[in-house]
């Protein structure tokens, strides 16, 4: 196929950052397919694009970490390039037609912090668990605020599996009871390469504190939201 | 399905939960209490497959266009989430309100193969409504089965309470349109409003007033309906102007893949080849093309209104579409520059071009097919693809010469009058298409070539110049199979062949009657589902619901149908007569090609439904 260039020569091509939530039924859309939803809802934006070069030209968008299929979130990130600068509030308008609530576009912006900059993610869990109580609440916090949380981490391809210990992904955390729920509050790291999945935290307590064993599904549930992104010194990124 | 707590904890434990949830971008949402009539449009396939179905977004699009009807999409769930469904009692329910299915007023299933069958039927029971027709009380919704199995409808009549024959566009709104006014009045009931429909509105089949009588050896002696007031024979209906007829401008966005997950823009509807196999090619006549200018507008608005960067032209015969350089050309005035790509499924090897290739994305994945559809000249003239084996080295030749290093060729096996000669044919025209590839200078061949034999069984359906023509048996099958593997030798082709059990089971199902209900409903109440699916797919429990209802399946398959017979679809009418299938298949026996629509009209008698044509008379 031929490919017109229409980078324009005197522009620089210009990153716009946007703050979008991906609540309720969305959580159990994986990133893979969230990315692919991008792609479509950024051409419908209309905003001029910045397309990669080569043989199979796509817009260009860098995401920030991604969730886990169950997890919600009140702050993700997209990079978008574009060929030239245009009023945040009227790409944020041009976006925000093109996805429904649940992936509500929040904020746009031009950044000055790289996505990679993120070092933290804070999460808000709630756990609606049999049992629950202040003194399940106290026993959650010390079992994960222990000097070792031990994780046995599944082998991938037959490999043998790994004890890991999730102690050091954990920044801050707490854990009270609240309206007859566990209500859990943690700063995890979010380093690629030490990412720690909030995920992660529920087997364990699962495992030492048997929350959540109730055969019956419709009785117990979890909901994780991702609420701040935050940089080294903990201030909130954006 | 609703976003309780529940059914959240459900979600957490199954495969893909996308499939379950809706809320996608333009999915369409009405208050409930300002409609006055609640479509179910279910398709009895998962939702990556049931969302890649053209029909159901032209038809969901078609009735939520009316104010006062809200039409929702269901599909199938797969066997994890229907077994936690059954262990936490929860029903069915559309993907839009997640309100159960057993409380919509009309509910449509759109049949697409005969393997769907059990899906669909699953699909009402797990909807808690009854299986058969005639169980349904007056608070039970209308089933309505429509697509392109039910053109025979007979094994599953007696689940239905309507049928739907032909473009449903029309039909289906002259149908809730009939409902609501027969509510409105107070004189519906179910079988007042059937009635109505079966006397008044073209293209409805209402099963249960038309009774069959068999005779000795089994064959059906005669239909004949209930009330002197409805048709004898039920003729298909179709749209007439595919440009004035509305499209779906704002499809819903799903945000899992699916499996055609790009602009699909239909670009006409039937068929001018007349292959004497294909049902397709006979039930869509008479052939109905779109213009380049509403196709033209067509593409600009699903491309601003998806985002997608593939459109696809769709059609039977994309290459026999009489404009279609036309409407390349002006495609690409925009499509490179906005970097979409075109691609052209379905193009026949004698009207495959370089221009073609280069244009479009036809090529750039690095495979393409072709489907000759028999390995000689001989059998490829009884079925009448009328290409040739110069057509199609002709076109590989350009493919491989445009980078292309796999091909991919489509044949049938088991077709009438086929003799072993036919079939070593195949494995002897895949070599040759291996040996234009090195016959090309050393750089014009990079990679190395890949040629894939992909061999299909002949089913023969209804409607077709070959629906009186038995099946081989599946020894047969399976021995031609052999045959053909023990002549593959050559180490560039692969060669893949359909389970001919598959086949065989289609067969029946495809020219069976009545006297498969028993059958069906055995295999259902005993779980069967997903049968189009190869891990869902039992032989053996389909030939033990057989036995045990008293059906012999050759009786459908490797039978003979006699001409004179009457056969359990002749209350139908496609348009196309018998008379012209009779004629065709003699020509079939004669050897004898019959030419396309566009070269001259050989008279199948579709042009009696009308339709705006440059051919039909």
């Amino acid at each position: 196929m031929v490919q017109v260039n229409r980078q324009p020569a005197s522009n620089q091509p210009i990153n716009l950052r946007f703050r979008f939530q991906k609540l309720g039924r969305l959580m159990y859309i994986s990133h893979l397919d969230l990315v692919r939803t991008f792609s479509k809802i950024v051409i419908r934006s209309g905003l001029p694009l910045w397309f990669t070069e080569g043989f199979n030209p796509k817009p260009k968008m860098v995401f920030s970490p991604p969730l886990s299929i169950g997890v919600e979130s009140k702050t993700e990130f997209l990079d978008l390039r574009l060929t030239e600068r245009v009023d945040p509030a009227v790409a944020l308008a041009a976006m925000g037609r093109n996805v429904t609530d649940e992936l509500a576009m929040l904020e746009a912006y031009y950044p000055t912090h790289k996505l990679s900059d993120i070092r933290y993610l804070s999460y808000d869990i709630r756990i609606h668990t049999t049992g629950a109580s202040q003194a399940l609440a106290e026993a959650c916090e010390s079992s994960l605020l222990a000097d070792h949380v031990p994780y046995l981490k599944k082998g991938k391809k037959g490999a043998p599996d790994t004890t890991i210990d999730l102690r050091p992904g954990i920044a801050q955390l707490s854990v009270c009871y609240e309206d007859g729920d566990l209500h859990m509050t943690a700063m995890l790291d979010a380093d690629p390469c030490s990412f720690l999945n909030p995920d992660r935290l529920i087997t364990v307590l699962k495992q030492t504190q048997g929350i959540l064993s109730d055969p019956d599904l419709t009785r117990e549930h979890v909901r994780i939201l991702r609420k701040q992104a935050l940089l080294a010194d903990r201030t909130v990124f954006r | 399905m609703s976003e309780t707590p529940n059914m959240a904890s459900l979600l957490r434990t199954v495969e893909k939960p996308g499939r379950y949830i809706g809320g996608e971008y333009h999915q369409i949402i009405k208050d409930k209490s300002a409609v006055r009539c609640r479509f179910a449009f279910c398709f009895p396939d998962t939702y990556e497959i049931g969302m890649s179905n053209l029909g159901v977004r032209i038809l969901y699009d078609v009735l939520n266009r009316e104010e006062d009807i809200w039409c929702e999409r269901v599909y199938a769930p797969w066997q994890d989430m229907r077994e936690r469904m059954a262990e936490y009692h929860v029903p069915l329910t559309a993907l839009e309100s997640g309100d159960p299915v057993q409380d919509f007023d009309l509910v449509a299933f759109s049949l697409q193969y005969e393997l769907c069958y059990t899906t669909a039927l699953q699909m009402i029971r797990l909807s808690n409504l009854p299986l058969w027709a005639k169980d349904r009380t007056e608070d039970c919704p209308i089933i309505i089965g429509g697509g392109p199995c039910v053109y025979n409808s007979e094994p599953i009549a007696d689940f239905f309470d309507l049928i739907n024959i032909g473009e449903g566009e029309e039909v289906l709104l002259e149908i809730a349109r009939l409902y609501m006014q027969m509510k409105q009045e107070g004189r519906y009931t179910r079988r007042e409003f059937l009635h109505e429909a079966a006397r008044t509105v073209e293209g409805v089949y209402v099963p249960s007033f038309y009774d069959v009588t068999y005779n000795e050896d089994g064959t059906i002696r005669a239909y004949t309906p209930l009330y002197d007031d409805i048709p004898t024979k039920i003729r298909k209906r179709i749209v007439k102007d595919l440009d004035a007829v509305p499209f779906p401008e704002k499809p819903i966005l799903p945000y899992i893949e699916t499996v055609h997950d790009r602009i699909t823009l239909e670009v006409y509807r039937g068929c001018i080849r007349g292959c004497r196999f294909c049902q397709a090619g006979m039930v869509y006549r008479p052939i109905r093309e779109k213009s380049p200018d509403t196709l033209c507008k067509n593409a600009k608005c699903l491309y601003e209104n998806t985002g997608y960067d593939e459109i696809s032209l769709i059609s039977l015969s994309i290459s026999d579409y009489s404009r279609l350089p036309e409407l390349v050309d002006r495609l690409l005035d925009w499509t490179n520059d906005a970097h979409v790509s075109l691609s052209l499924p379905s193009l026949r090897i004698d009207s495959f071009s370089e221009e073609l290739m280069k244009k479009t994305s036809a090529v750039r994945t690095g495979g393409i097919t072709f489907a000759p559809e028999a390995g000689t000249q001989r059998l490829r003239d009884v079925i009448n693809k009328n290409v040739t084996e110069e057509d199609l080295m002709r076109s590989v030749g350009i493919a491989f010469r445009g980078g292309k290093s796999n091909v991919k060729l489509y044949f049938m096996d088991g077709l009438p009058t086929e003799t072993d000669e036919d079939i070593l044919g195949i494995a002897e025209l895949a070599k040759r298409v291996v040996g234009v590839y090195f016959k090309l200078s050393k750089p014009e061949r990079p990679h190395g070539v890949g040629v894939t034999v992909s061999v299909s069984c002949f089913v023969p359906k209804p409607f077709t110049p070959f629906q009186w023509e038995k099946q081989d048996s599946f020894a047969e099958l399976e021995r031609k199979q052999a045959l053909l593997k023990t002549a593959m030798t050559d180490k560039h082709v692969r060669y893949t062949y359909h389970d001919a059990k598959v086949s065989a089971i289609e067969a029946v199902f495809a020219r069976g009657d009545r006297r498969l209900a028993p059958a069906l409903a055995l295999l259902v109440e005993e779980g069967a589902m997903l049968e189009a699916w190869e891990e869902y797919f039992d032989y053996d429990r389909f030939m033990d619901a057989f036995r045990r209802t008293g059906v012999d399946p050759d009786f459908y398959t490797t039978r003979g149908f006699g001409t004179d017979e009457v056969l359990p679809w002749d209350m139908i009418d496609i348009g196309v007569s018998k008379a012209f299938l009779l004629r065709e298949r003699k020509r079939a026996y004669e050897e004898v090609t019959t030419p396309s629509c566009a070269e001259s009209c050989s008279g199948c008698g579709a042009n009696r439904l009308g339709g705006n044509n440059r051919w039909c008379k």
